[in-house]
């Protein structure tokens, strides 16, 4: 409707207009990421879904480093 | 407008926008292999799954508001729709995303049913 394109029209950086281009889940937040100017909007999503990402990196590089502590292989390698 | 694409599903999709994308030429397919990832709830067991994976920690892995697929049936010109509008973000992120923006482009226009066509 009318109301939606007016709407649109009020947020324009790649991520909103990127229309007609082979977009999808594989590529968009790579898209978002290499766009010189995120509107408001895209910004705080990207932002936000980024400092989630770095949580869950770390928490990752934490689970496996806890498993390869000498202590642990030790007793690992005792049972 | 979907040929060729394959689109995975959320248990929280409804089937009528299933049916809609296969309707349009897309097939279903597992997440790992999806062009396309839909949920309509973040905080849905199979959604949350896709938020711990690498694809999605390694910026490979969008999930999309299926709303996405109505607002397409929806529109006149299907194409001019613009994908990146439906952003799903991670549950535990949209009350402080919500706080910076106001309400998500998908929870405005929830009111776009798809019009129940004869033929389905
Ligand atoms: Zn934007």
């Amino acid at each position: 409707s009318t109301n939606n394109c007016s709407k649109m029209l009020n947020y324009r950086c790649s991520g909103c207009i990127a229309v007609g281009k082979p977009l999808n889940s594989r590529n968009f937040t790579k898209l978002l990421h290499s766009c010189p100017y995120q509107c408001d909007r895209h910004k705080v999503i990207v932002e936000a879904e980024d400092r989630y990402k770095n949580e869950l990196r770390k928490s990752l590089i934490c689970s496996k480093k806890i498993l390869l502590t000498p202590r642990r292989r030790q007793l690992i390698n005792k049972s | 407008m979907f040929r060729g694409q394959r689109g995975w599903f959320c248990g929280s999709v409804g089937q009528d926008l299933r049916q809609f994308w296969v309707a349009e030429g897309g097939t279903v397919s597992d997440p790992a292999v999806a062009d396309f990832l839909f949920s309509c709830d973040a905080s849905h067991p199979d959604t949350q799954r896709i938020y711990q994976s690498l694809d999605y920690i390694e910026d490979n892995a969008t999930v999309f508001h299926a709303y996405y697929l109505s607002a397409v049936a929806n529109a006149e010109i299907k194409t001019s729709v613009a994908l990146g509008h439906f952003i799903l973000p991670p549950a535990c992120l949209q009350k402080d995303i919500r706080r910076k923006i106001g309400s998500f482009i998908w929870e405005r226009d929830e009111q776009f049913p798809i019009e129940k066509h004869d033929e389905v």
